[in-house]
């Protein structure tokens, strides 16, 4: 199937083509190969873009699970809006349709030198270009007592799955009138918006459910992305639930205690019925293995091809990327994955280069018929990724607007999965 | 001479292609290009002229929506071009993402 987009490539108006980014090669060239570690958002996108607009090139995307949840819109799961099933995505279409070959297995360790790729079951696959798209990881040991066995008492669920089914669990069985702790994590991180939304959403759940309960972040931080936005909701549909304790205040968080589920900070003690501890992140050791992540825990890129900067022939897109500007989000990888791809495109088969274009957008519920969102459109400035225009919702807007976020989020929802497993 | 112009028009049409494929594929992050609206409105098929004009007037203020205003100001006058032939030669269920 994956020769639809060769079928394709003679057209110009007229017909569909997607695709027409890479001049035509001799059928005995033998296809250059691209390998794509981490089936998240970024590295799902640049599989299926290459796949699709580059036929010329053999695509090969590892990813040890087999279907992906998203994490970005898993708070409405939180708050009883969704299921978790209609959050999940499979690798089928991008195998059948786009001729992709889907290795479920762990990428155990790089080989910069020798572009190989080894696998954690033996296997070891060569290289032209390699794509690193491998997420966050928890930095295990910043925080004292909190490690992978305390998560499954004071979940993260920073990722969907498991750990989301386990703190909707917990928030269950909550008693009214209990106490939901949430610690948000220093900057930067996965979804700057994400800890706020969450508060936001349970605070939704629990007006219906458990409206004696009370919320309280614990802040790494003195502020956060949209903090105007979320305290004016808070304030208007949440009046006396929610409280925001910034780091001033409580003077950074110390450690954890597991048993008695209570956070240790400067300030003082916090007990909760549940906690919600979001670890401090970095970019995945896969990343420190491979020689592309800097003394930040981060992975520096080149900002018009998203190559390495300290390693020549591996990409890295999606949150472990350090990229100026822009924050760690879906859109985000999404958008960093399209513009590797046709740098990719241009190193491989000549294909024109064109001046990339990157933008974000976030969606973010305050209630189920209350939602705000953010545009930035980015362009790389001098070694870097600077924001060029930026619009974000605004204190104040009427009903109506608010609605009409929440439908294009649904909507966008829609779109952007398809765009990416689809 | 003819046939080295002819030659770098044949280009020129498959540079220009090229590019709204490439800004396509930014679109598509929000627009399903399979042509399907489920809460954003598509965009293929679209008459070259009247998404021209909407691209200007998103791009002027004149026509307001936090997402558009943006994308229209990052775009300069040709790549909107490019993009508007590319989405008007498009037919709905023509392209996969």
């Amino acid at each position: 199937m994956n020769c639809w987009t060769r079928r394709q490539f003679g057209c110009l108006a007229g017909a569909a083509c997607l695709t027409a980014i890479a001049p035509r090669v001799a059928k005995s060239q033998p296809k250059a190969r691209v390998v794509v570690i981490g089936g998240g958002i970024g590295g799902a996108t640049v599989a299926k873009y290459l796949a699709m607009m580059v036929g010329t090139i053999e695509v090969t995307l590892v990813e040890p699970k087999p279907r992906y949840t998203t994490c970005f819109f898993s708070n409405l799961y939180l708050a009883g809006m969704r299921t978790l099933e209609s959050l999940t995505h499979g690798y089928e279409t991008l195998a059948q349709r786009y001729g992709i070959k889907i290795i479920h297995d762990f990428a155990a360790a790089i080989d910069p030198a020798g572009k190989t790729v080894a696998l954690k079951n033996g296997a070891t696959l060569p290289y032209d270009r390699l794509v690193l798209a491998p997420g966050i990881e928890f930095k295990f040991g910043a925080i004292d007592g909190y490690d992978e066995a305390a998560m499954q008492t004071m979940p993260a669920a920073w990722a969907g799955g498991p750990q989301t089914e386990l703190l909707r669990r917990q928030l269950d069985s909550m008693e009214d009138g209990g106490v939901f702790l949430i610690a948000a994590p220093p900057n930067p991180f996965r979804c700057p918006p994400g800890p706020y939304e969450r508060a936001s959403m349970v605070a939704y759940y629990f007006k219906q459910f458990k409206p004696r309960s009370k919320i309280l972040i614990l802040d790494s931080k003195d502020s956060f992305f949209e903090q105007d936005l979320f305290q004016d909701a808070w304030a208007r549909l949440y009046p006396g639930m929610i409280e925001w304790l910034p780091g001033q205040f409580i003077g950074g968080i110390k450690s954890v205690e597991v048993k008695s589920r209570s956070i240790e900070t400067e300030g003082g003690t916090f007990t909760g019925a549940v906690v919600n501890f979001i670890p401090p992140q970095t970019a995945s050791a896969l990343a420190k293995q491979a020689g592309v992540m800097d003394q930040s825990g981060w992975c520096p890129i080149e900002p018009t091809t998203f190559e390495s900067k300290l390693q020549p022939g591996i990409y890295v897109v999606g949150d472990a990327a350090s990229a100026g500007d822009m924050p760690k989000s879906a859109f985000v990888a999404n958008s960093q994955a399209k513009t590797c791809v046709f740098a990719i495109a241009a190193a491989l088969t000549g294909a024109e280069r064109f001046a990339p274009h990157l933008f974000n957008t976030c969606y973010t519920f305050l209630a189920a018929d209350d939602a705000v969102s953010d545009a930035i459109a980015f362009e790389p400035e001098a070694g870097t990724i600077k924001i060029s225009e930026i619009l974000i919702s605004q204190v104040g807007e009427s009903v109506e607007t608010r609605r009409q976020v929440v439908q294009q989020a649904n909507g966008w929802y829609d779109a952007f999965t398809h765009d990416v497993f689809g | 001479m003819a046939a080295s112009a002819f030659l770098f028009a044949a280009h020129d049409a498959a540079a220009e292609n090229a590019r709204g494929a490439e800004l396509a594929a930014m679109c598509a992050a929000c627009h399903r290009l399979d042509g399907r609206d489920r809460g954003i409105p598509s965009i293929v098929g679209l008459d070259q002229q009247k998404f021209t004009n909407l691209m200007e007037a998103f791009r002027s203020g004149k026509r307001s929506s936090q997402i558009m205003n943006v994308v229209a100001r990052s775009l300069s006058t040709e790549e909107i071009a490019a993009l508007a032939a590319y989405l008007a030669a498009q037919q709905k269920g023509s392209i996969r993402p």
